[in-house]
């Protein structure tokens, strides 16, 4: 009878164990759990920030549709391509008859907003790790702020005011925090959360001297000045405009304006803020997708989709001499700097060099580099903010420095307002297809005549932004209101 | 306390009231077996003593004063009592709720004292369908439980009670078998089964708590009892499809095809003589055949009881090639350790063996044209290759699809299961009224299983111009996929059970306890590799170069699942007719957060028996009227869990790129169900008419679906949160009719109707992540489960609205948001799709009737369900030159025939819509059976031999133009192809012949 009673005492004994305290705390063993202590490294917090920057190669942030909604809808650019390939959405884009739930819109939103989520859990992630390099993570909050700047800017230079959606938000999402992601704030405001973002990223980063190695392709104090100066230039605040542009130091222009656009040329003296695509016919790949082949020759000989060709405006643009024109412009029936041939029998006349790609020219992960600040643009801006302040003299020498390195001579113009036409033709020529033409021609308001000339209708009052998403509208549910013009 | 302290004083005095003498007896059963245990009580004397194992006993009592004789199982007897020695027969007693006994969580009641809905089916219901898993067998007999199976061999069929509350969570039942929780009951043979009960509502299903909200399975398997007993059952079966679909012959298809493609080949692609014209479904089938044999040894002796079986069934699908064996052994015993200490310890072994064969071998049978030959002249396999119109080894390929025939000669998968279940149980009586259970089972599961696929063989059978020497280098010669996956739980739970009657009219139970439950780590390993040798012999890695033979290798742990539990329940009846329940239990759950891991589960159940009450108990027609009612909140665990994880693989030229994509809810937890419910039992005209009807309301309060983070979040991952309200309202109804005209004739009536009402009734105000489902496989989908389906039930089909023929082109046309008539292409998927109904059934019913007529016995059951719809996902799947149903090559649109009901032959893969949306009501016979008891006599060596015959499935009407109706699918409700009639394995009717023997 004894030994049933232990056998008893024994049984229970295992339950009374088995409800301590620490019964119920299981790890999880399925997949690695989000816990700060697995990043809490020097390469943790900087994979934090690799991550923004691997935004950049995607295919919805920086190539199908962003060609869409930057170029092919410009007065530089045709849908290309067949005519039966609409590419989705591209004609009417091309047509500017596109609508609100145009997807290259939506697209581009998603993108952007991706990016700055990546942003935000890194500047979130960052506080929690005490085992990183106080130096690095400074200088990592820096480049996050400046990428969330960077992406701002193309959404308010695209939409007008978007929603600040500056910190991580938890589920069941807070009233607040609706608020934030779902109402739009005015234009000036998210300026000027990005001159904030700015000054913070100005503070932590270093010059781009201090880099070496692979890090020489991360932003640097004079990104951010050249950045800041950007937005100077599109709220006219142009005093500012020479002030930030005369602090990137360390850049100059390259002697040969094409070779910007190869692989040997990538990351020069005059590189600002480049995305760095790298070539692989692997998957994954780290280059941006489909960004050559989407834009390479289409048709009999040609080895692509042929899509964001070139317009014969932007081809007659140039004065002769100007070697930009053939670094920009692939002619079809020509031989390309590889010795490729692009035969007189592919679909188009014209198509984008700056996209090609020599040794990953028909492949989804390219090479090619996107240029979105160059040393170029500093002095063009600081040449356009003179002239507005009436300093027309000091102005002209600057424009003429991009003319010559582009085999021309001089300008011929003196008067203000001649130069200002002078400046803009010279950022049109200079900037091809640098995904940068359609917001300079709204900002400057060329964009109706611009597109007359195009043989587009541009409204007035309406194109001036982009359409919202209906998705994005359809979420906020009255919080926030399209843009005008009746998309 | 006056009541102990007079209990003690009687305790005390009990000897002065012996005044009378030692009455001996013997207490026998029917069959003159001795009824050990049995209660004697002689009420004048105030004794009672339990006879022993023979049945003898001795009482003290006086000469010709009444003895009362009772035992569970038997109807009470009271006799005189005399000096000489006494012989008394218990009769057993019929099965009326006034002595049934049902299983209820930790522990047993009578049913007429227990307040809740309780479904309880005997052992001979579910042996009586010859089916491989109990759940199929019960199909239709237990009012508003709704079973689906399948025929596929193996095949765990679905039960839904009381309606569907979940979109994302598990909405099987808890099976409990002989305590130990569970998922799955095809590792338990049958036969071993000697009750199987289904907690249906909240009263009942609190105590187990947060794994209550789908209904408990409560199965024991069988003890021993009285002398050796060897029980054999032997059976063997053939099985053809219940239902076919009649395909289009080459003629036929000639006809149509050369219709549908003759925009591309004005002068007809097929020439009318064909020099084959096979009919698929016969090539990939055959007639399926299952056996089973049974032997079970029990019995009992004074201290000990034992059970010992061994069960084989073996199954031959109707697939080819697809084949299912099962071997369960099992064993059962008890030891009297004590007279207050009892140990019983069960053990159960099965080992399953499987063969299964590619589902969409039916899918290709379907589609591939007639035109095809199974096989060339040669020997070569058959393609869709057609050369100046008639078919042969070259030319054109005409379709997509593959050689079905091919595809399954080519098939090499096996699986092999062991599932060991097993557990030790003490009860030890503390004092008359107070019993200690302690009881520990443990589940020991490992499967294995390799598929291996001869690349080089099916690229050849794909083109007959292909030779070998011309297989393409880079591509591998074979490949083969290798899982184990393995898991151990254990379960042990000590309580306490009280029950005591104070003052003669307060009967009294309570039960309070406590359970630990693991779900240990699951372990699952899977290597793929290539190019290995043909012969499974030479699959061992030992010595082999890895790195050349394995392209992946992938070894996973399940988070392992904890429970803790504190649960009580007390059982109140006041003067034998007033019932009171009422428990409580308390989960930790170690899935979720800390603080979200603890949830409580109250509920309260009331009764009254009408019956007793004086007014009612002159009315001889009424033997029983018992109310109920009862309400409580119950938990489903098995729900999505919290998972956030780092989004890695994010790199650029620096290094190695991390972010994170997704959000968690910190307040996930278990769905919570809240159930009101109420009942009425009777027995009328003698116990002859008895039946139950139950009305109750079921809520889920906190469905979880997942939230899509708005676009501005940048996140793009859905996270799991508790949004949605689902309610199920319905009821139930049983009746059925015994009678015993005389005794060579007795016979039975029966039926049972459901209705249930499912609802998303409720959302909260955020943005669903929809859930597609019902895929096609062809880029059309029939489901969805987003914030427009609030009013719908779970389950809702989602597509457009067919809208007839054009007459004037035969053109499929549909209704438009604005319901205007359109074509495909002008419809607008945003607003034009529609909900159209949802595959749950809102009614299910089963009938069945029998008689016994001297040694004969025959019995039909049937059933039924009402309200669901059916995709006829199959049909709906041409996209080019595949084969038609016959119905639709004999009467299709053209210039000739504008008012047919089928379109015009086309190719072009049509959208989902309710053109091909049926009606899944039907009603089936599930069983016919007729045996025959042989007339034995004593002292032959058989002491009972039952032969019989039985139809499982023999008739069903369906409207539904497809092959099954009951369609499961992957039995993924919102998101799967439940109700989808894809791949779809037929309905099988089966014929069996079989016997019972014991000795």
């Amino acid at each position: 009878m004894k030994k049933i009673y232990i056998s008893m005492f024994v049984l229970s004994g295992l339950l009374f164990a088995g409800c301590a305290d620490d019964f119920l705390d299981v790890s999880p063993t399925e997949s690695i759990p989000v816990d700060p202590a697995l990043v809490n490294s020097d390469e943790g917090a900087t994979g934090f920030v690799t991550a923004i920057y691997n935004q950049f190669l995607g295919w919805e942030m920086s190539s199908f549709g962003w060609n869409a909604v930057s170029s092919i809808i410009t007065d530089d650019a045709d849908k290309g391509s067949d005519p039966g390939d609409a590419g989705g959405d591209k004609d009417i884009i091309d047509a500017l008859t596109y609508n609100a739930s145009t997807p290259s819109f939506e697209s581009t939103w998603n993108a952007n907003y991706a990016g700055i989520n990546r942003c935000n859990q890194a500047l979130e992630m960052f506080p929690k790790l005490d085992k990183v390099t106080p130096e690095l993570k400074t200088r990592l909050t820096g480049e996050a702020k400046f990428m969330r700047a960077f992406m701002y800017f193309t959404l308010v230079k695209g939409y007008g005011g978007v929603p600040i959606v500056d910190h991580l938000s938890g589920v069941p999402i807070s009233d607040a925090d609706k608020q934030m992601q779902l109402t739009r704030k005015s234009v000036a405001e998210v300026y000027t959360f990005i001159e904030k973002d700015l000054a913070d990223a100005i503070e932590a980063l270093p010059e781009k001297g201090a880099y070496v190695g692979n890090d020489k392709k991360r932003v640097s104090k004079g990104s951010a000045y050249a950045l800041l100066a950007k937005v100077n230039l599109y709220q006219k605040n142009w005093q500012k405009v020479i002030d930030n542009c005369d602090k990137v130091t360390g850049y100059s222009l390259v002697s040969d304006y094409s070779l910007q656009y190869k692989k040997e040329g990538e990351f020069g003296d005059e590189s600002i803020f480049e995305i760095d695509g790298v070539g692989t016919t692997a998957t994954p790949g780290f280059g941006i997708g489909n960004y050559t082949v989407s834009q390479a020759p289409r048709g009999a000989g040609g080895w692509g989709w042929g899509f964001n060709t070139p317009t014969k405006g932007l081809a007659d643009a140039y004065e002769p001499g100007d070697v930009r024109r053939a670094a920009t412009i692939i002619f079809r029936g020509s031989f390309l700097y590889d010795g490729r041939e692009v035969p007189s029998t592919v679909a188009n006349a014209m198509y984008n060099y700056k996209a090609y790609s020599s040794s990953f020219y028909n492949v989804e992960f390219t090479d090619t580099n996107l240029r979105y600040l160059r040393y170029a643009e500093v002095i063009l801006m600081k040449a356009e903010a003179l002239n507005e302040l009436g300093q027309t003299s000091e102005a002209i020498p600057l424009v003429n420095q991009i003319r010559k390195r582009a085999g021309l001579g001089d300008t011929p113009f003196t008067s203000q307002s001649d130069i200002r036409k002078a400046i803009y033709k010279e950022r049109r020529l200079e900037f091809a297809f640098e995904h940068d033409r359609w917001f300079d021609l709204v900002r400057t308001g060329q964009a109706q005549s611009a597109m007359a000339a195009d043989g587009k209708t541009f409204i007035v009052g309406k194109h001036e932004l982009w359409p919202v998403p209906t998705t994005f509208l359809r979420e906020a549910g009255g919080l926030s209101q399209q843009n005008p013009g009746g998309y | 306390m006056k009541n102990f302290i007079f209990s003690f004083l009687a305790l005390l005095l009990l000897p002065a009231y012996m005044s009378g003498q030692a009455i001996k007896g013997k207490v026998v059963d029917s069959s003159g077996m001795g009824v050990p245990g049995a209660v004697i009580s002689a009420s004048n004397s105030r004794t009672s003593t339990d006879a022993d194992f023979d049945g003898n006993f001795t009482i003290n009592a006086k000469e010709g004063e009444i003895l009362k004789i009772s035992m569970l199982g038997f109807d009470a007897v009271s006799i005189a009592a005399t000096t000489a020695p006494m012989t008394i027969t218990l009769k057993e007693a019929g099965d009326t709720a006034l002595k049934e006994v049902v299983v209820i969580g930790y522990g047993t009641r009578k049913k007429i004292d227990n307040t809740s809905a309780v479904s309880s089916i005997k052992s001979e219901e579910i042996t009586k369908m010859k089916v491989l898993n109990a759940s199929q067998a019960i199909q239709g007999k237990a009012a508003g439980v709704q079973v689906s199976s399948s025929d596929v061999p193996g095949s765990t069929p679905s039960v839904v009670i009381r309606g569907a509350g979940t979109a994302l969570g598990g909405r099987n039942p808890l099976y409990v078998v002989d305590g130990m929780p569970t998922d799955n009951i095809n590792n338990i043979n049958t036969n071993d089964i000697t009750s199987y009960e289904i907690l249906k509502d909240a009263s009942s299903l609190a105590i187990y708590g947060t794994r209550g909200a789908n209904g408990v399975i409560m199965i024991t398997t069988k003890a021993g009892k009285g002398k050796m007993n060897v029980e054999v059952e032997s059976f063997a079966g053939f099985r053809t499809p219940l239902k076919t679909v009649k395909m289009a012959n080459a003629d036929e298809y000639v006809r149509y095809s050369n219709a549908a493609f003759s925009g591309a080949f004005p002068a007809g692609r097929f020439s009318a003589n064909q020099p084959y014209n096979t009919n698929w479904l016969d090539e990939i089938t055959r007639t399926g055949s299952y056996t089973q044999n049974n032997i079970a040894i029990s019995g009992s002796s004074e201290n000990v009881k034992y059970f010992f079986s061994v069960g084989n069934y073996e199954e031959k699908g109707i697939l080819n090639g697809s084949d299912y064996g099962r071997t369960t052994i099992r064993n059962n015993n008890e030891f009297k350790l004590s007279d207050k200490v009892k140990l019983t310890q069960n053990m159960s072994v099965s080992t399953i063996k499987n063969t299964p064969m590619p589902l969409s071998a039916f899918t290709n049978a379907y589609r591939q044209s007639p035109l095809v030959p199974v096989r060339y002249a040669d020997g070569k396999y058959g393609v869709p290759f057609i050369s100046n119109g008639v078919v042969g080894e070259t030319g054109e390929s005409f379709n997509n699809v593959g050689n079905p025939v091919a595809q399954l000669d080519y098939t090499n998968e096996r699986q092999q299961t062991l599932t060991l279940q097993g557990g030790l149980k003490l009860d030890y009586e503390i004092i008359k009224s107070l019993k200690f259970t302690s009881q520990f089972n443990g589940e020991f599961y490992t499967y294995k299983q390799y598929n291996y696929v001869d690349n080089v063989a099916l690229w050849l059978s794909a083109d007959p111009t292909r030779v070998q020497s011309k297989y393409p280098g880079d591509l591998n010669v074979n490949t083969l996929t290798r899982s184990r996956d393995q898991y151990f739980n254990w379960n042990l739970s000590n309580y306490f059970t009280y029950n005591k009657v104070f003052a003669n009219i307060h009967d009294v139970e309570v039960t309070a306890g406590i359970e630990a439950n693991v779900q240990g780590t699951r372990e699952k390993l899977t290597i793929d590799r290539k190019n290995v040798n043909p012969n499974a012999d030479y699959w061992s890695l030992k010595d082999v170069n890895v790195a050349s033979s394995v392209t992946g290798y992938k070894d996973e742990a399940l988070n392992q699942r904890r429970l803790q539990s504190y649960f009580a329940r007390f059982q109140y009846k006041l003067m034998d007719r007033y019932l009171l329940t009422g428990t409580v239990r308390r989960d930790g759950s170690s899935q979720f957060a800390d603080d979200k891991r603890w949830g409580t589960f109250p509920s309260v159940g009331l009764g009254w028996i009408v019956s007793k009450e004086s007014f009612l108990s002159k009315v001889e027609t009424i033997d029983l009227l018992k109310l109920r009612g009862s309400w409580g909140r119950l938990g489903n665990q098995n729900v999505p869990l919290n998972t956030q994880t780092f989004t890695s693989g994010l790199d650029y030229p620096f290094g190695s790129g991390t972010t994170i994509n997704s959000q968690v809810d910190p307040n996930l937890s278990w769905e919570i169900v809240e159930e009101l419910s109420g009942g009425v039992d009777f027995e009328l005209f003698k116990s002859r008419l008895k039946g139950s009807f139950d009305l109750y309301e079921k809520k889920t309060t906190n469905t979880i679906l997942n939230v899509k983070p708005y676009s501005a979040s940048g996140i793009t991952v859905a996270a799991p949160s508790h949004i949605g309200e689902v309610s199920n309202k319905g009821y139930e109804i049983a009746l059925r009719w015994d009678d015993k005209i005389n005794d060579n004739l007795s016979y039975w009536v029966g039926g049972n109707f459901s209705h249930n009402n499912n609802e998303l009734t409720n959302l909260k105000n955020v943005q669903l992540s929809p859930i597609i489902g019902g895929s096609l496989g062809n880029g059309q989908n029939t489901k969805i489960l987003d914030n427009t389906s609030v009013g719908q039930p779970l389950g809702s089909f989602y597509m457009y609205e067919f809208a007839g023929i054009d007459q004037a082109n035969g053109n499929m046309l549909y209704y438009n948001a604005n319901g205007e008539k359109v074509v495909q292409t002008a419809l607008n998927e945003r607003t034009d799709k529609k909900y159209v109904g949802s595959l749950l059934p809102t009614s299910t019913y089963g009938v069945t009737m029998g008689l016994t007529y001297k040694n004969i016995d025959f019995s039909v059951d049937g059933y039924g369900t009402g309200g669901a719809k059916v995709y006829n996902g199959k049909k709906a799947q041409r996209f080019g030159g595949e084969n038609i149903e016959a119905s639709t090559a004999r009467d299709f649109w053209s210039p000739t025939n504008t008012t047919s009901s089928n379109p015009a032959p086309s190719n072009v893969t049509p959208v989902a819509s309710t053109y091909y949306l049926e009606s899944a009501d039907f009603f089936r016979i599930n069983n016919i059976t007729v045996g025959y008891k042989l007339p034995l006599k004593d002292d032959q060596f058989f002491s009972y031999c039952r032969i019989y015959v039985n139809a499982i499935n023999p008739f069903i009407t369906q409207k539904f133009s497809g092959f099954s109706p009951d369609v499961t699918g992957d039995g993924k409700l919102v998101e799967g192809t439940q109700g989808v009639e894809l791949d779809a394995y037929p309905s099988l009717r089966s014929f069996v012949i079989g016997a019972n023997l014991k000795f």
